[in-house]
């Protein structure tokens, strides 16, 4: 004879029931690991935004010969827009150069005054395609332009790219290794709790073999528990972040929350939590796997 | 129902437990393994319950090889034999009613024959009625009964009962042992370990002497001396 289907289900619930404790310790566990993850990649995700937010703003800006005329500015921007690497090029007069430089100026803009826009250059602001904001590829991108005679000057702010660059590098290596390390020791932590927990169930599980239990019969509720367990456990850790996520801007000063204006600071993406009470709910059911091939030896 | 051919156990301490046992248990037989405490009746209820591995030799139970490489059905085999223990080894946080249940949980039975089937164990036991007590509330001799009931309900083959009246009074006793020779009448197989010569005695039983892991074939009060 087989127990009915669905009656892992209910056995595992009753499990969770008579052994509340234990199992209010392992969401806990679970609840506070994941909680430190999910901020973690919070902090990630919006330095990552903030990242491709500075990577738009990575250009290439083309000084075109004085002596080219207008109609050949026509066809220079259909052939750059040709090149590779290009996403799109906007023509700036020397008329929108210093109209350009009265905004900047603002306040100060009569040092502009008895300069006629001819001393500026006409130029080309070359946009590049996102896998191209780096400093090889800007390279590879420069190096077709300067074949074009009358390009004079090519400027893309080549130290500030390669310092960026180099930042970019480092932080996204950091966030793979700390996120790594902090998921290893919450595999650690969580196996272990869930190992404590079951064994305060040894008795049962001893008395569950003794009357002829199946292994499928005490393993399922226990993955259930698992399961479910990891599912709690980082469903209150995403909420538990929404909060603090919610309470730092109530609490922040004044001049820190102007700052944060330019700067949207993001909550996850809801696939992101999809993948955390995933991974919960993964790192429940390994730990409870773990754990019962310890007791059943 | 059980062969023991050469059955040797030894643990890694290198204690030998069991040295070059030989047995032969018919179906429908109760039998007595006497000895003093470390004498390796356990160690012998253990092998037959498959709790533990010979180092060598042959058992089979019931017509199965559980010596054989690849036996991996020990749950199956345990579902025909009934284990009886001296520590009761019941779930304290549970009924009585629940304690027996759980035996008949485990081997899919429907809730109402669950039911069915507790009260009529209880009122055969004795304790009918008590089924919503908690275990702890119990007496000894009533935990060691409910054992009893959790071991029989699924109507095993064999019993094995590992010094089921070590920790109860003459009465207490008296009461258990009623339950094991009304089962033994009803053609259950039994293998009842014990330290107790007044038991083997009054009960007049075959019985086997165990010494240090080794078959003896001194005097044994029951009704067989020496190899059976």
């Amino acid at each position: 004879m087989k127990p009915p289907s669905g009656y892992g289900l209910t056995r595992a619930f009753q499990n969770m029931w008579r052994n509340l404790f234990p199992n209010v310790t392992t969401i806990g566990v679970i609840t506070i690991s994941v909680l430190i993850f999910s901020t973690f990649s919070l902090i990630a995700f919006n330095l990552a935004s903030f990242l491709e937010i500075w990577e738009e703003k990575i250009e290439v800006i083309v000084y075109l010969n004085r002596k080219t005329s207008i109609n050949e500015v026509e066809s220079l921007l259909e052939k750059s827009r040709l090149v590779e690497g290009v996403e799109s090029v906007k023509y700036v007069s020397p008329a929108d150069a210093m109209a350009f430089m009265e905004t900047r100026l603002d306040s100060q803009k009569n040092l502009l005054e008895g300069i006629q826009p001819t001393v500026l250059p006409p130029s080309f602001e070359v946009r590049l395609k996102k896998d191209y904001r780096n400093p090889g590829k800007i390279k590879e991108v420069v190096s077709q332009l300067k074949r074009f005679p009358q390009f004079e000057e090519i400027q893309y702010g080549q130290e500030w790219v390669e310092t960026f660059s180099v930042l970019v590098h480092i932080l996204r290596l950091t966030q793979w290794m700390l996120g790594g390390l902090l998921l290893v020791a919450m595999v650690f932590i969580i196996s272990n709790t869930l190992q404590l927990a079951k064994s305060s169930r040894r008795e049962e599980i001893e008395i569950m073999q003794l009357v002829g239990a199946s292994p499928s019969f005490i393993q399922i509720p226990f993955y259930i528990e698992g399961i479910v367990q990891g599912l709690l456990g980082s469903g209150l850790a995403i909420i538990f972040l929404y909060i603090l996520h919610k309470a730092v801007f109530l609490y922040l000063p004044l001049q820190m929350k102007e700052w944060l204006t330019r700067i949207p600071v993001l909550f996850l993406p809801s696939q992101t939590i999809a993948g955390i009470l995933l991974g919960g709910m993964v790192l429940g059911f390994f730990g409870s796997l773990v754990a019962s091939v310890r007791f059943l030896k | 129902m059980i062969e023991m051919a050469h059955v040797f156990k030894t643990y890694p301490s290198k204690i030998a437990a069991l040295s070059d046992i030989n047995l032969e248990v018919s179906p429908g037989e109760f039998i007595f393994i006497a000895g003093p405490s470390g004498s390796g009746k356990t160690t012998l209820l253990h092998i037959l319950f498959c709790s533990e591995k010979p180092s060598s030799g042959q058992v089979i139970v019931n017509g199965i090889d559980i010596t054989q490489k690849g036996f991996k059905k020990i749950y199956q085999l345990r579902r025909k034999i009934g284990m009886v223990f001296q520590d009761f080894k019941l779930l304290r946080d549970r009924t009585a009613g629940e304690n027996i249940a759980f035996a008949l949980e485990v081997t899919g039975h429907p809730q109402k024959e669950i039911q069915r089937r507790v009260s009529a164990i209880l009122e055969w036991v004795g304790l009918l009625g008590r089924e919503r007590d908690s275990v702890l509330t119990l007496s000894a001799g009533e935990q060691q009964r409910i054992a009893i009931a959790r071991a029989v309900v699924n109507n095993p083959l064999l019993l094995l009962a590992d010094e089921p009246t070590g920790n109860l009074d003459d009465q207490m006793t008296s009461d258990v042992m009623t339950l094991f020779i009304a089962l033994h009448r009803q053609g259950t197989t039994v293998v009842f370990a014990t330290q107790s010569r007044d038991l083997i005695r009054r009960y007049r039983y075959p019985a086997i002497q165990l010494l240090n892991g080794r078959r003896v074939n001194g005097e044994t009060e029951g009704g067989v001396k020496g190899e059976r």
